[in-house]
């Protein structure tokens, strides 16, 4: 074993003991047993039952917003329509939904609100039956935080980012973009922004160079490639998904989105790559979006 | 199965047989005898009053040690504590004679690991688990437990450095 880490090892077997330690447990596991002639199952059911405090914020006011004021009549934006939030020690949940507004085209903006709506309900709904079957069991920790973050917003797109952040023991971070032609109001994807296929293999040597880049530079980054000659078996990262997550940042350029654990070690987190326009050029429909 | 009151002598004996290992794992969190006391009275409890829901297959120790984990990172986190150190208390700690420097450059390399690379490490080499029962008490999987560790290694050589 390492020395350094030997050391570590006798510092930390080496922490003096209490006198009485024997006692102190002793009385724990005595108090322990006792208190169990309470009826500790319908208490435990009744504060869970008490503790979970819904507030849903359905803003009467959301639809009015839009006629009075006139001056943000055209301007499609995002607000918080909704929060669902829990609040108890070891319960944590704060559930913000997102709703795009003023579009032309009334059936996007229904399709993607009714999206977030019903993705953040999911959410919750799934939330509740976790703490419940936790309840049943020892108890236990849990928290989910989800909201978004307007990431463009220029005249011609508006680029959305919704996250969930669960944590159970270590903490899992997802990410989805909606990203908005303004003018056009369509939804854009990965496959209507190039003219064919070709974008993936193109997309992927990019990012693959990167991560490697990235790794040279800095000896604590760590990505799942072959060229980063891990001790440990694990699937590497081989291709970007058709439909990847993707927005297009404030300098019209591509962002390839990646999870927390997805091409990455945890510590990690969230990654993303910035894919240069200047190899894209050839294969983009147009230089209207990506410039 | 087994029967109620043989499963809680059975953790009770176990909890007696192990009671100073679990000190010291709650010591290598809280860094102070009296919270480490603190949490391992709570941790006793907590087994005791849910000791039903141990599952066959769960080993005893795997969850003891992962209740123990637990109710200290809950202590942390509750506490978030910033160790302030004045001039008079380094003062005091240095003997003269009997420096140990680099003892403390290691002490404080291990505690500015976040918890995450710290429990693998406590668990992994001071208690020698192995990676199995590592992922088990943390609920992850092994591939898992083996990116931390080697994470936590490398963290902690560049900071002994």
């Amino acid at each position: 074993m390492d020395k350094k880490l030997e050391k570590l090892r006798s510092d930390y077997k080496n922490v003096p003991l209490p006198n009485n330690l024997d006692e102190i447990v002793r009385n724990a596991i005595h108090r322990s047993k006792s208190r169990r002639r309470f009826p500790m199952k319908s208490i435990a059911g009744l504060t869970a039952a008490a503790i979970f405090v819904l507030s849903l914020n359905t803003s009467p006011t959301f639809a009015k917003s839009l006629s009075n004021f006139p001056v943000l009549r055209n301007v499609v934006k995002v607000l918080t329509f909704t929060e669902y939030t829990v609040n108890e020690p070891t319960y944590k949940a704060n559930i913000k939904v997102p709703a795009v507004s003023n579009l032309k085209n009334k059936d996007l903006e229904q399709s993607l609100n009714q999206k977030y709506l019903k993705e953040n309900q999911k959410l919750y709904d799934e939330f509740k039956k976790e703490i419940s079957s936790l309840e049943k069991k020892s108890g236990g920790h849990l928290g989910v935080d989800s909201g978004y973050e307007v990431k463009t917003d220029n005249e011609n797109i508006l680029s959305i980012e919704r996250y969930v952040v669960n944590t159970v023991a270590s903490s899992s971070t997802t990410m989805k973009f909606d990203t908005i032609d303004k003018k056009k109001e369509i939804l854009l994807s990965l496959p209507i922004l190039f003219k064919d296929n070709s974008y993936i293999d193109i997309i992927n040597k990019n990012i693959k160079e990167q991560m490697i880049n990235q790794m040279n530079q800095d000896e604590s980054k760590i990505y799942w490639i072959p060229e980063a000659n891990l001790d440990y078996s694990i699937d590497p990262f081989v291709s970007i998904t058709e439909n990847q997550n993707f927005y297009i940042n404030k300098d019209y350029k591509l962002v390839i989105s990646f999870d927390k654990y997805e091409v990455a070690p945890g510590y990690m987190g969230v990654v993303e790559f910035i894919i240069p326009t200047n190899i894209l050029t050839n294969i983009l429909v147009g230089n209207h979006y990506i410039k | 199965m087994k029967g109620n009151s043989n499963l809680e002598k059975e953790l009770v004996d176990f909890i007696m047989n192990n009671k100073d290992d679990f000190y010291r794992l709650a010591y290598g969190y809280v860094k102070n005898s009296s919270d480490a006391i603190d949490i391992l009275q709570d941790s006793i409890q907590k087994a005791i009053s849910s000791k039903n829901n141990l599952k066959k297959e769960q080993s005893l120790k795997s969850w003891f040690y992962r209740i123990v984990i637990n109710t200290s990172l809950d202590f942390l986190r509750k506490q978030k504590r910033v160790v302030v150190v004045d001039e008079e208390t380094i003062q005091s700690y240095s003997s003269g004679i009997n420096d140990h420097y680099t003892n403390i450059d290691l002490e404080r390399s291990l505690e500015a690991l976040p918890p995450k690379y710290k429990s693998v490490i406590i668990l992994r080499y001071f208690e020698d688990l192995k990676i199995e029962e590592v992922a088990e008490i943390l609920q992850e999987s092994p591939n898992t437990i083996k990116t931390r560790l080697y994470k936590a290694l490398e963290l902690l050589r560049i900071k002994m450095n």
